[in-house]
């Protein structure tokens, strides 16, 4: 195999893989709708989103983060575009899924420190984004309350991300060896 | 949507003849400045509705083409603006905020389309780099998703087979096994993809057709009408 071919079946891969983060994140919160678990309660989307920031390049993971809820929003519905829902998830996905891929796939720090941190680096994006959005859009409550509205309503979700992010994130990489020996060799 | 783009399309005018980058930029700029520009005062919505109207009368859209894409629109805007008017101040607010930042966003969105050929507009954006690789990835996200559901209709009919009429425990049990391996199987399912396309001659970079350098005299009318609008929005919202 060529250099020049070998990068292109990297990249390859890569999209594949974000592809298929991608169509998880669709269908994942269409399945908890269908099964009546509110989509905030239980965050669906972030689980793959999430998947995609620990085991893709931050580019790459970021840009599942930005289309995955712009594009479940077009076809669902869900995340409503207004109120601003869909943007403000953007927002938190896109610095969630950047931040774990710099953390863990560059600085190759341990999952059980990565995790929670990516996970309070939510509600602090959260709260920004939420104080941006009420001075441009009109949201009513103020960003600590919306954050801790949103704490308190979707701890489930976060709970679920810390126990199965690690278990999907090593699932993936026993059935794809290459993603962690990439992790290691970067 | 991609028929729909470009329908009704005169190449007979001078917002036409313009490039299509350049009218992307006049777009955004615009949508730009209506985020920014406040309802209330009203004269900031005015002024880049009157904006679109120049823009509109140089594009030669006729009253009858906008009037028949607009309509389209009209339940749209005007079912969720007209139930804000039984809510409270608040609600009628924002009820305001919503329909008069749509219709002028969809307003751009037709003078946009209704003068640009929906090639020149794919192949524009194509040549974008942020907005090609993230319409490609899009576009795998949807067969991505075509892909899976198959693989969640044969597992659900292999469960269904293996116990039938089995307890709810057990469903959500098999449920939460079933997304994990969902998980593994779509992970493997994309190194079969992304060697399929190397194979089929994917080079690491999306194709895209040469379009070559944009006009000046293009870029710049663009610039500038971007430039007002967002001035219009700023002085609106900080002036």
């Amino acid at each position: 195999v060529t250099g020049r071919t070998h990068d292109a079946l990297t990249k390859a891969r890569e999209l594949a893989l974000a592809g298929m983060l991608g169509a998880l994140g669709l269908l994942l919160p269409i399945g908890f709708h269908m099964l009546g678990w509110g989509g905030k309660v239980f965050l669906p989307m972030h689980l793959p989103v999430l998947v995609a920031g620990f085991l893709l390049s931050p580019g790459t993971a970021a840009a599942v983060a930005v289309v995955t809820p712009l594009l479940s929003s077009v076809l669902t519905g869900m995340p409503p575009l207004a109120p601003p829902v869909a943007l403000l998830m953007v927002i938190e996905l896109a610095v969630k899924a950047t931040a774990a891929s710099v953390l863990y796939r560059r600085w190759r720090l341990p999952m059980w420190f990565v995790l929670p941190l990516v996970l309070v680096l939510d509600l602090v994006v959260l709260a920004a984004a939420a104080a941006v959005a009420a001075d441009f859009f009109v949201i009513a409550a103020a960003p600590t309350t919306y954050v801790l509205a949103t704490a308190a309503l979707s701890w489930p979700g976060m709970l679920l991300q810390l126990i199965a992010l690690p278990l999907a994130v090593k699932t993936i990489e026993s059935r794809v060896p290459r993603l962690a020996a990439e992790r290691q060799r970067s | 949507v991609i028929g729909w783009l470009g329908a009704g399309h005169k190449p007979d005018s001078v917002v036409s003849r313009l490039d299509a980058r350049a009218k992307l930029l006049a777009t955004g700029g615009y949508v730009g400045a209506v985020l920014l520009a406040p309802v209330r005062p009203l004269w900031a919505a005015a002024a880049l509705a009157a904006l679109l109207v120049v823009a509109a009368a140089m594009g030669r859209i006729t009253i009858r083409t906008a009037g028949m894409r607009l309509l389209a629109l009209a339940l749209i805007i005007g079912a969720p603006f007209a139930l804000s008017r039984l809510g409270s101040d608040e609600t009628r607010h924002a009820g305001e905020i919503f329909a008069v930042k749509s219709a002028l966003i969809a307003a751009a969105f037709l003078v946009l389309t209704a003068t640009t050929r929906t090639e020149d507009m794919l192949d524009a954006m194509a040549q974008t780099p942020l907005l090609s690789g993230l319409s490609g990835l899009a576009a795998l996200m949807l067969r991505g998703a075509h892909v899976l559901i198959g693989e969640v209709i044969r597992t659900n009919r292999a469960w269904a087979l293996r116990a039938p009429g089995a307890s709810w425990m057990t469903k959500v049990h098999g449920l939460g096994v079933a997304s994990i391996s969902l998980l593994g199987r779509a992970a493997v399912r994309s190194e079969r993809i992304g060697a399929a396309m190397v194979l089929r001659g994917f080079t690491g970079s999306l194709p895209a057709a040469e379009l070559g350098r944009p006009r000046l005299r293009d870029v710049a009318v663009a610039s500038v009408f971007a430039t007002i609008c967002l001035a219009i929005g700023v002085t609106a919202r900080w002036g």
